[in-house]
């Protein structure tokens, strides 16, 4: 950084690159100025006054939040003058604010109650009556009390820079002055919730954890979001083995404070009354609930005859396990079942562009290239509803840092709010319009590319040329759906690649042929649903073992349903669409079930198939041991972090077989199986007036 | 439309300088060119930009709006080599209380106006104007509006003005009621489109105004002024007042004085002989009590303390300011405590929302205030209304925390004992004998 | 004599034993007679508590968790719920949907009666809480609540406007 000034704060001197804003040049100090409205990465308002500080030579106290420092600025953060100003910004706060700290959902995390702590008076001259209002409810998930707002504008510009949805306003005057959603009376919105949490005090309130707890009451668990690919650590906040609410108030994983509605509010199919709580036998026809000893005896007496006389098995894994599950459930069925018929629905065609780059450092982009990358271009994926932190990041480095987007998608995006190209171009086809944008991709320093799931085979391969005939460096992000989609992968859930694409010798079936094989003995499914929308298995007297959450259209045709664990109550890690891996903690419990880890475990000990000890550990280790990319750093995960698996070490030489590539076409209100479980998504889908538009 | 008095033979009518005698209809074209109406653009047409910069700066002319910032000084921060369309805006949201002078101006000599902004937009290189009028001032945007149609039909506005090529447009645009948008960057918030909260300073509008580009926002009295100060020189004009303070200033004389009006008088008058010769002094024969000297925003000046020159720095040396030019005067009946609560109920009103001190100052104030006018109160309150204000003063993200706070402190701190008095009868709440409604808005 | 002496000391050992016993004879009694008669207690002993109601019989309990976060030994369990337009079980927003005490572990503090903002916890003199059964000693909401003041339902309709302040927009 050229152009660096010294100043001094309170005694230290501090250099920091011209323009940094005192606020931020004392946080760098160890010194911490007070304030509201201010808030890092948005826009200055300086509108709160809290965070005044006395400068020499200044005559006013200068609002600190809005002062670039300057060289030689000598500044004064606790002076008997600045502490007096804040004190009555405080007193000024609590002469219309109600005071109802004891019902408010903020209490014991309210900024102006820490406020009035460390400066507040303890008494009031205020003897008139204060100002009131209703509160108003805006949609099933945000309520606002104006009473107890203190006009911070938090809420706005989250909404407003953050998003790009500018859902909210600010309307009247004076002290009637009061926050505003979109559509008169309620809001039409991403529902993603961010206002609630940026809120500093208790005048925006979650529909969902409105009056549940208080946050001295909650176990605070990180955990990655269960629902798309992007990875976002959510805090839960578990009370009783409940999960109260999500957030990620300390900005502490790779999405900082971002999470989208479902990350934010799609938690509650984990305590959905359907949850799967006993192991079913099919009996006569019917599923009955009968005991986990009684069903695990049952799978090992059927998978064992059919060992016996050298049956065909099938496994479909799951995108929402972890990695250390998948690693699990392929060696059981490489190993114990002897079989490579295993397959994952795919969502992207990640195996083409490893075997393009294979051999390259530096080629995969993590969510936090997408923020520092001079140029983005995104391909056929309408990140806003399928990708929202990625769709954030990339908002964020055009608002901070003006790098442009370009856009090829087959219909409108919500990027093109700000793409400086935006190109039209049927699903499949986005790569043979590129050409016209060769000349702007060119000047600029390097680049990150999206593709979505229209993007797969030669076309892939046909990017990476382009890529590579720009000259500059570009990297690359193959979208796909679910959480662990991108780990599936790379675990070699895949018929013809073993772990860390090693392709095996003979290859298995594919998830198609195996829908399509009509004399398969045993169906494994564990934890997907193949049977969605009314498909069908061509083997009809296959045995059919499923673990699932809820009895979904595959659960119904299983002849055994062991109730498994979702993300959300096992330890383990994940990687997410960039690659990265990052660790997951268990939160709520769910009586009854098993992790998917667990279950095999059992069945493997059981059948006597010698595959490792199921322990999450144990498997991590292993897979940092054997599979190639994945010696990722431990205390990069135990401290929260994500480490980029480096998988680009090889060629695959096999067919990537993109035909297998499908999107699940899910909405940023959809989730596949867990979005249909989860009511508050059902509910907001339900909503009147126009959630979400691209 | 108000009569615009006859002069006084105190005064020094310049900018009034069309108006010897008392009228109700405008000066519309014909009258204007009569009387070296679009004499002055001619002329700065001629010259180059900075030279017409320079004249007005050595005319030591200062906006009229209220802060009194050397207008001169402001044109020049324009950067005219700047890639940009620069702008000009008019302000005439004329909503500081007891202030009338913009409408006389606007309403009787409307060319005037078009004429001063056409050399400003001249001076920076601008081809765009707006006037900026409140949006109660109907009449006034009516005779605006048909004078700017004449003046594109004569070519003084247009895509070539007077046949030099050089292209400005002028419009007025409506405020919609807020007295924040008299404030230059609420003002081009409020023309922008958006709400008009004020915007954060700097960038100030000379590099980053309407629309992000540069912008000169000037009082409507102030743009007045410049067309006499190019036809006659910098140095004429600022000959007329005092050093520092160049020229004559409008007053407007209101509440309890003999002869209400505006009046032009040159900077550095007496306050008392404004007061006394040419407003013909306390109505009803009656004994001067207090002198809001420059609109409800400064602060009051006790009888004791008028004898002093109306200008800007002898205003400021006593404790107050000329601001707007709005001279109130209230008489020996006035009731101080009522007056602190019409004015601290006009500034509740008018706030914003946007900061905290003012939002939450403001309404406070009213309310104790309103308490006090009643008579209940204690010398506690006026204590409370004491720290309120010096709590709000200079830390607001605007002036119009100041303009509460001051007024505040100032009554609160020199008729204390006046209230304190009122709070102790035991018929506080009845009338004050004989007392007259004050009128102030 | 030395058994004269003896006597005489005896007697005079008795004599004092004895004034003893009738100087306290004369004072007045101090022990209860429990549990033939009910005790007698000081006004701020602190027995079992009592959730208190307010004059309409609405329960003063707004469910803040802040006793439960005062209690040194988390022997309070809370579950709070929201009042609708319909129905008011509090004052205030929200109310205590669940509210159990655990007498096995409640160690008599008085802590949460400090803590309480509205007044809602109190002790009372409920004294008498052995059990042979320490499941028996988990206190619901309904075992801890005052009785309904005469002619309260315990439940308010709310159908009157909420008082607004001079708003101004």
């Amino acid at each position: 950084m050229a152009n660096m000034v010294t100043l001094t704060i309170d005694g230290k001197p501090v250099t920091v690159p011209a323009g940094t804003l005192v606020i931020d040049a004392a946080k760098q100090a160890g010194i911490d100025i007070p304030a509201f409205c201010y808030y890092e990465g948005f826009s200055v308002q300086a509108a709160c006054r809290m965070c005044l500080v006395e400068v020499e030579k200044m005559p006013k106290l200068q609002p600190s939040c809005a002062l670039p420092a300057a060289e030689g600025m000598v500044v004064h953060t606790e002076t008997p003058k600045v502490v007096e100003a804040r004190k009555s910004t405080i007193e000024f706060l609590l002469t219309n604010h109600p005071l109802d700290c004891p019902v408010c959902d903020k209490g014991g995390e309210c900024e102006l109650q820490d406020m009035t702590f460390r400066y507040g008076l303890g008494e009031s001259q205020f003897l008139e009556i204060k100002h009131h209002a209703d509160e108003k409810q805006w949609s099933p998930l945000v309520f606002y009390d104006p009473a107890r707002c203190i006009l911070c504008y938090r809420c706005i510009r989250v909404c407003d820079e953050g998003l790009g949805v500018a859902a909210l306003g600010l309307s009247y005057r004076g002290v009637s002055a009061e926050i505003i959603p979109n559509k008169g009376d309620h809001l039409e919105c991403d529902e993603c919730g961010w206002c609630i949490d940026v809120c500093p005090v208790g005048a925006l309130t979650s529909g969902t954890y409105r009056y549940k707890s208080r946050p001295w009451e909650m176990n605070y668990v990180p955990a990655i979001c269960t629902h798309c690919s992007n990875g976002c650590k959510t805090t839960l906040s578990v009370r009783n083995g409940e999960i109260i609410r999500s957030n990620n108030r300390d900005r502490s994983g790779i999405n900082g404070e971002f999470l989208c509605v479902k990350g934010r509010f799609g938690f509650d199919f984990v305590h959905n009354e359907e949850r799967l709580q006993s192991p079913l036998i099919r009996k006569d026809g019917k599923l009955e609930p009968v005991s986990w000893s009684e069903a695990l005896k049952f799978v090992v007496s059927r998978v064992r005859e059919t060992i016996e006389r050298n049956g065909k098995f099938a496994v479909i894994g799951s995108t929402r396990t972890t990695n250390e599950e998948n690693f699990y459930l392929q060696k059981f069925a490489r190993q114990g079942l002897r079989t490579n018929n295993i397959d994952h629905h795919r969502s992207g065609d990640v195996i083409t562009l490893v075997d393009a780059l294979a051999g390259r450092t530096d080629a995969l982009a993590t969510v936090g290239d997408l923020y520092t990358c001079d140029a983005a271009l995104v391909l056929g994926a309408d990140l806003a509803q399928q990708h929202p932190l990625l769709a954030y990041q990339l908002r964020a480095n055009w608002r901070h840092h003006r790098s442009p987007v370009f856009v090829v998608t087959p219909g409108p995006v919500r990027e093109d709010q700000y793409a400086a190209r935006s190109l039209r171009a049927e699903a499949g086809g986005e790569v043979e319009r590129l050409e016209e944008l060769r000349e702007e991709l060119k000047a600029r320093q390097n680049l990150v590319v999206l593709y979505g799931a229209s993007v797969k085979g030669e076309a892939v391969r046909r990017l990476v040329a382009f890529g590579d005939s720009l000259g500059i460096p570009v990297k690359y992000v193959c979208l796909v759906d679910y959480v662990n989609s991108r780990g599936a992968v790379d675990m070699g859930l895949l018929p013809h690649l073993g772990p860390g694409y090693k392709p095996v010798e003979i290859p298995g079936m594919h998830l198609d042929a195996m829908m399509a094989a009509p004399d398969l003995d045993v169906i494994w499914v564990a934890g997907a649903n193949p049977l969605e929308g009314g498909r069908e298995f061509a083997s009809k007297n296959a045995f059919v073992i499923v673990h699932e959450l809820f009895l979904t259209e595959t659960a119904q045709r299983a002849d055994v349903v062991l109730p498994s664990m979702s993300l959300y109550e096992k330890n383990g890690t994940v990687t997410n669409v960039c690659g990265e891996v990052q660790r997951t903690k268990a939160g709520p419990k769910v009586m009854g079930t098993k992790s998917d880890l667990d279950i095999l475990g059992l069945l493997a000990a059981q059948l006597g198939f010698d595959i490792g000890i199921p322990s999450q550990e144990k498997v991590l280790d292993e897979i940092r041991r054997t599979v190639r990319g994945y010696n990722v750093p431990l205390p990069v995960l135990a401290t929260g972090g994500a480490a980029q698996a480096a998988v680009l070490n090889g060629n695959v030489p096999v067919d990537a077989q993109p035909e297998q590539v499908r999107p699940s076409g899910d909405t940023l209100f959809t989730s596949g199986t867990l979005g249909k479980y989860s009511k508050r998504l059902a509910q907001l889908m339900e909503a009147p007036g126009r959630l979400f538009q691209p | 439309m108000t009569l615009l008095a006859p002069p006084h033979p105190l005064e020094k009518r310049v900018l009034l300088r069309r108006f010897p005698e008392p009228r109700t209809e405008p000066v519309w074209i014909d009258e204007y060119l009569r009387t070296d109406g679009y004499e002055a653009i001619r002329k700065a047409l001629a010259m180059e930009p900075e030279q017409i910069v320079d004249e007005v700066k050595k005319s030591a002319l200062r906006g009229r709006g209220g802060a009194g910032f050397p207008t001169g000084m402001k044109w020049s921060f324009v950067d005219r080599k700047s890639p940009k369309p620069k702008y000009v805006v008019v302000n005439a949201d004329e909503g500081e209380p007891g202030t009338c002078k913009d409408r006389i101006l606007m309403g009787y000599d409307p060319h005037r106006l078009i004429e001063g902004v056409l050399i400003g937009g001249r001076a920076i290189g601008a081809n765009r104007g707006w006037i900026y009028i409140r949006g109660e001032y109907r009449e006034y945007i009516d005779i605006l509006d048909r004078a700017i149609a004449e003046a594109y039909e004569r070519g003084f506005l247009g895509s070539n003005v007077l046949g030099t090529g050089w292209e400005f447009h002028l419009s007025t645009h409506t405020g919609a009621g807020s007295y924040e948008c008299g404030e230059e960057t609420a003002l081009l918030e409020s023309l922008e489109g958006k709400r008009g909260n004020p915007r954060l300073k700097p960038p100030f509008p000379a590099t980053s105004g309407a629309f992000q580009c540069p912008t000169i926002v000037n009082n409507v009295e102030t743009f007045c002024a410049v067309p006499d100060i190019i036809l006659n020189g910098g140095e004429w004009y600022a000959a007329l007042g005092t050093p520092k303070n160049g020229g004559t200033r409008l007053v407007c004389l209101s509440g309890h004085i003999e002869r209400p009006g505006v009046y032009e008088v040159p900077l550095g008058m007496n306050l008392l002989t404004i007061l006394n010769e040419i407003g013909g002094g306390v109505w009803k024969g009656r004994k001067l009590k207090a002198v809001i000297p420059g609109g409800s925003s400064s602060p009051v000046l006790k009888a004791e303390e008028c004898d002093i020159p109306a200008d800007y720095d002898s205003l400021a040396k006593a404790g107050s300011m000329l601001g707007s030019g709005a001279t109130v005067v209230l008489d020996e009946t006035t009731d101080m405590a009522k007056v602190l609560a019409r004015l601290m109920k006009f500034y509740a009103h008018e706030s914003c929302g946007w900061c905290i001190p003012c939002r939450e100052g403001t309404t406070w104030l009213k309310k104790i205030t309103a308490r006090l006018e009643e008579g209940i109160g204690s010398e506690r309150d006026i204590d409370t209304i004491d720290r309120i204000s010096q709590s709000m003063l200079g830390r607001t993200f605007c002036p119009l925390g100041d303009a509460a706070a001051m007024p505040a402190m100032a009554i609160a701190r020199k008729f204390r004992e006046e209230i304190l008095e009122k709070l102790s009868r035991a018929d506080a709440f009845a009338p004050v004998e004989g007392a007259q409604p004050l009128v102030v808005l | 004599m030395p058994k004269i002496q003896e006597i005489l000391k005896g007697a005079a050992a008795i004599a004092k034993g004895m004034s003893v016993t009738i100087q306290e004879m004369m004072n007045p009694i101090i022990t209860d007679d429990y549990p033939d008669a009910p005790p007698v207690f000081q006004e701020r002993y602190r027995g079992l508590h009592v959730l208190q109601r307010d004059d309409n019989g609405l329960e003063k309990c707004v469910a803040c968790f802040l006793c439960s976060a005062a209690c040194p030994v988390q022997c309070i369990y809370i579950e709070a719920a929201d009042n609708t337009e319909q129905e008011r079980i509090s004052g205030g927003e929200r109310y205590a949907a669940v509210y159990n005490i655990d007498y096995s572990r409640c160690i008599f503090c008085g802590y949460c009666v400090e803590a309480c903002p509205t007044d809602a916890i109190t002790h009372g003199h409920g004294f008498e809480l052995a059990s042979f059964n320490t499941s028996t000693l988990i206190y619901r909401k309904e075992q801890l609540l005052a009785p309904l003041p005469e002619g309260a339902t315990g439940k308010v309709k709310l159908d009157h406007p909420v008082a607004v302040g001079d708003g101004g927009h």
